[in-house]
């Protein structure tokens, strides 16, 4: 069976869809998968071809102001326009955002939904991650443990229903760890960053 | 001063609103470039988005604001791609840092003044289920950018939007 990822980070280097595509490609990988990264590489028409034949598309993104992000919005027209796709075809989505609560993806989650009905596919399942800036400090913690429980639990569960091609409930998932460490740290992140950069903390103030 | 951001063609615009000295228009000139998600604009340049393309100063213009105006096409319960990729490339307006707020993060505002926020959806089909989620996605948008006020209405075309559009 032939799965297709969607890779919709436009971030130039490593990306939290990325790191969370590997993981579920490694819990599906007796399937033959694709993966795309939309927003580095302009589909050709063979590729199209290729998409066509897949049994699911998951599309795993970041949450741009509270919806899908403008690049993979006019994707996703143009996937709508083809109208090459078999009804049957499974849509899941992992949805990943910075703010630590996971549920705060779920307008992004019924938009997908809404071009789910527009393109005429069939609605597999979606995954909501918080605060997904987290993952690059937990690189060496594997997916379902510690801070990484929830994160892995739910990619486990759309997994095994992507398999089947099952649908499955939503779920919306913040990692094990204090809210308030997290803002701390979130906090400490950004001045550090800023200090690679030459500016000091007020200096983001302006 | 009133911020109108809209993704009707230059012709249709012209016959449904006069525009003032009072009103800001970003429009589509096909030059927009996709936000890379770099978060320049808040380590970077503070305030201000790295890339160049008559787009990047989004945050500032808003700080001016009293009252946005947001005309697009209502795609899958959402902005149309340009009026996204405009909000996208906004987020300069907010600080890096966090808040929380009816137990949500959220990002501290970067600048003291308010606007309101006013959103008109057009589109022949907009079905019971995009209309939800529109006004969902309007009312996170306004909580997320620290708006005063927000509203939102549907229209079956770009054309009845004539005498609709309220500017303060
Ligand atoms: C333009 C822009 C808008 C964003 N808007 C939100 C938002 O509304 N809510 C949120 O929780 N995170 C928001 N984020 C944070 C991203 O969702 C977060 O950094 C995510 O982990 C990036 O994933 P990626 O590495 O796969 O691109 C935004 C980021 C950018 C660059």
């Amino acid at each position: 069976m032939k799965i297709t990822m969607i890779n919709g980070s436009p971030k130039p280097g490593e990306n939290n869809s990325g790191t969370l595509i590997k993981y579920l490609t490694s819990l599906i990988n007796e399937n033959e998968t694709d993966v795309y990264n939309i927003s580095k590489l302009k589909l050709s028409d063979m590729q199209f071809e290729e998409m066509k034949k897949s049994s699911a598309l998951v599309f795993a993104f970041p949450l741009y102001v509270d919806g899908i992000p403008s690049h993979l919005l006019r994707f996703l027209m143009r996937l709508e326009r083809m109208d090459v796709f078999d009804k049957n075809t499974m849509v899941y989505c992992i949805v990943n955002n910075g703010f630590f609560e996971g549920k705060q993806n779920h307008i992004a989650v019924s938009q997908m939904k809404n071009w789910c009905i527009a393109a005429g596919l069939t609605w597999g399942q979606a995954v909501g991650i918080g605060a997904g800036e987290m993952l690059p400090f937990l690189k060496n913690i594997p997916f379902g443990y510690g801070p990484n429980k929830n994160t892995g639990k739910a990619i486990n569960e759309i997994a095994n229903n992507i398999k089947t091609l099952k649908s499955g409930d939503d779920l919306f998932v913040s990692p094990n760890w204090p809210r308030f460490l997290w803002k701390m740290q979130g906090t400490r992140i950004w001045n550090m960053r800023a200090k690679k950069n030459g500016l000091r903390e007020t200096d983001l103030y302006n | 001063m009133n911020l109108m951001i809209h993704d009707l063609d230059n012709g249709l615009f012209k016959k449904l609103f006069k525009t003032s000295k009072d009103m800001h228009v970003i429009s589509n000139d096909g030059s927009i470039q996709r936000c890379i998600g770099c978060f320049g604009c808040w380590i970077k340049t503070p305030g201000k988005c790295v890339l160049k393309d008559g787009y990047n100063n989004m945050g500032e213009i808003l700080s001016k604001t009293d009252n946005i105006i947001i005309i697009s096409r209502c795609c899958y319960g959402g902005y149309s791609p340009f009026v996204k990729n405009v909000i996208d490339r906004s987020i300069s307006y907010l600080l890096p840092f966090f808040k929380t707020k009816n137990n949500e993060t959220h990002h501290k505002p970067r600048y003291k003044k308010r606007c309101a926020l006013s959103v008109y959806f057009y589109g022949e089909h907009i079905t019971r289920q995009e209309m939800d989620t529109a006004r969902d996605l309007v009312k996170a948008h306004g909580v997320n950018f620290n708006v005063s006020e927000w509203n939102v209405a549907f229209y079956k075309s770009s054309e009845e939007l004539l005498g609709e559009v309220k500017i303060k």
